[in-house]
């Protein structure tokens, strides 16, 4: 049993290990293992000028989408854990959890076809780039949301305070808001882990000028292996951030949680 | 302050439960005890007066006004939730201040008022904490404490004691009857544990399947409940059903017995109920009377100050309570412990 654990850790960590040896690495090519040692690559790849725009739309589209993911994720999960029964409860999980099923190949087909007409000329541009990476999203924001917020027995602290006289205003930002805090930054930085990586929607929607990382990222498999490795630690490095921190707060969360109990 | 239910029916959207056709009114200082089968409706009675739900028909009124189309936050009832539902994330004293903090009163002034609330409940010393550091009782005076801070128009218990042990429960119930005798506050409470509503409540009201079918004290429940059902779920009974045999007398499954016929015409069915504690036992010498009846020990349950006996006796069962310790074979049903309720 070890053995088959071992294996299969050194089979997930090798390719991880030598993209670190080979961005390091000044030659390296029909070897196994690189030749000398540089940080060249890593300078190359800051100051290429499509690797430093690509980062920053990478980044700009992760907040966009992070916060259209709160505008729009938070309160459909609220109204499907307030609101809905039966029927549309389960009509309102299909809709959100169905970009989760449908192969995001198709969805980028689906949206070359619609917003490439003269109608909606919109193909290319950074706002449905943007879009696509929500509807990517959404649905993580919304299941883990609605799971939150029934394990949390938020309707009950919710009528809770309306007896206590309180508006609905005041009952979102003094109980809602706070007691939802840790599931709400650990949905976001999900979604940053997310969007950060995601490539076959960005691939087909984005235009010249608002590619992402991993798009251009593909580029650099053209040119010198180093490089290569280099732009690729560069990614691997945003998104391993995102995910460790988005699971210690949702670890952290869990724990205060428990805490009371 | 009252608080007054006027014929009032609600259906759970898409099914065919819920309350139908109630009618009952608290008064001032005045506890009401709701007791009933899950299912029967009772929480469903609090859920209307505190505005979750909404009637279909019929009036809900507090202080003679009706408050059908007032929100929760508008109808000044303090409510204490089965689970407590305190605030995690706030300290107790922000937990019962949080009522004067939406009526807009400053900081000073309410953890003043919140404090001398939380020492009402014996929780003084514990202002600071976190709901998370308390056990289930102390939760259960905080939760007390934030339903009746801001002088509310009438305090809805919803099963409060159920998530208590059973010694802590006892003591948490004579505070709550403390606390809301002080307040001198219309109050209702829901619970299913009959125990509990007919030592605290000074009217209960048995729902079943949507409808309320006896409102008394806790006296006229026990003693004189309007069917078997009542009879049943209050207290333990002998119930056995019958035919009235002529004037005085009726002959059951287990044979005759001689009791008050009186409104009731010959050869009507009728059931025979009978508490436990009225059957008496006695020497095996009468036994061809009406009444009278001898057989042996099916179930001999030892509860401290008495024994609660089932006794085989031929076409049926005798269940008695009695404190004596010998054995016991012959028993007497005398006709004033005999109450003839009707057929369902």
């Amino acid at each position: 049993m070890q053995v088959i654990a071992i294996a299969y850790l050194v089979f997930l960590a090798a390719p991880v290990l030598l993209l670190l040896l080979g961005s390091f690495g000044e030659t390296w090519s029909n070897t196994l293992l690189p030749a000398g040692f540089t940080g060249r690559w890593y300078e190359e790849v800051a100051s290429d000028p499509s690797f430093r725009r690509a980062f920053f739309t990478s980044l700009q589209i992760v907040g966009v989408t992070c916060v259209l993911n709160m505008l729009i994720g938070f309160p459909l999960a609220y109204a499907i854990q307030a609101g809905a029964r039966g029927g549309v409860r389960f009509a309102a999980r299909l809709v959100t959890l169905m970009p989760v099923a449908v192969p995001e190949l198709v969805l980028a087909f689906g949206f070359i076809l619609v917003f490439s007409s003269d109608a909606l000329p919109w193909l290319g541009s950074f706002w449905l780039l943007a879009a696509g990476h929500l509807v990517l999203t959404l649905p993580y924001t919304v299941t883990a949301l609605v799971a939150d917020m029934e394990q949390l027995r938020l309707d009950e602290y919710e009528h809770a305070a309306a007896t206590l006289g309180a508006s609905f205003a005041a009952r979102l930002s003094d109980v809602t808001l706070p007691l939802l805090r840790t599931s709400l930054i650990s949905s976001m930085l999900t979604v940053a882990a997310l969007s950060i990586g995601e490539f076959q929607l960005s691939n087909l929607v984005a235009g010249f000028l608002s590619r992402t990382y991993p798009v251009v990222l593909l580029q650099a498999f053209y040119g010198a292996t180093g490089f290569a490795c280099a732009a690729t630690v560069v990614l691997l490095i945003l998104a391993a951030l995102a995910s460790i921190t988005s699971s210690t707060t949702a670890q952290i969360g869990a724990f205060e949680q428990k805490k009371p109990q | 302050m009252t608080l007054r239910y006027d014929a009032v029916s609600y259906t759970y959207p898409g099914t065919s439960i819920g309350v139908f056709d109630v009618s009952l009114e608290i008064g001032r200082g005045e506890l009401l005890a709701i007791i009933g089968a899950s299912g029967s409706g009772k929480s469903t009675l609090l859920k209307l007066l505190a505005g979750f739900v909404k009637p279909a028909n019929g009036r809900i009124l507090i202080d003679g006004k009706d408050v059908g189309e007032l929100l929760p936050e508008k109808r000044k009832l303090g409510v204490v939730f089965q689970n407590y539902a305190l605030f995690p994330h706030m300290r107790l004293w922000e937990n019962v201040g949080y009522a004067l903090k939406v009526r807009g009163i400053g900081k000073a002034e309410r953890r003043a008022l919140a404090v001398e609330m939380l020492a009402r409940v014996g929780m003084g010393a514990r202002a600071d904490d976190l709901p998370g550091m308390l056990s289930g009782g102390q939760q259960q005076r905080v939760a007390l404490a934030r339903a009746l801070v801001f002088e509310p128009r009438g305090l809805l218990l919803d099963e409060p004691l159920s998530a208590l042990d059973a010694g802590l429960r006892v003591e948490m119930r004579d505070e709550i009857l403390r606390v809301q005798r002080s307040a001198g506050i219309a109050t209702l409470l829901v619970t299913h544990d009959q125990e509990e509503a007919l030592s605290i409540g000074d009217k209960v009201a048995v729902m079943h399947e949507g409808r309320l079918v006896q409102i008394g004290t806790p006296r006229d429940l026990y003693e004189t409940p309007v069917n078997a059902y009542v009879a049943a779920f209050v207290g333990q009974s002998n119930l056995w059903p019958g035919k009235v045999t002529g004037t005085g007398r009726i002959d059951t499954e287990i044979g005759a017995l001689a009791c008050d016929t009186k409104g009731k015409s010959n050869g009507e069915a009728v059931i025979a109920f009978v508490r436990p504690e009225r059957v008496q036992p006695t020497s095996p010498s009468a036994v061809a009377e009406p009444g009278h009846f001898s057989g042996t020990i099916e179930a001999d349950r030892y509860l401290g100050p008495i024994r609660r006996i089932d006794l085989a006796v031929p076409g049926g069962r005798i269940r008695l309570e009695t404190h004596l310790r010998g054995p016991v074979t012959s028993v007497e049903i005398p006709p004033d412990a005999i109450r003839l309720l009707p057929v369902s």
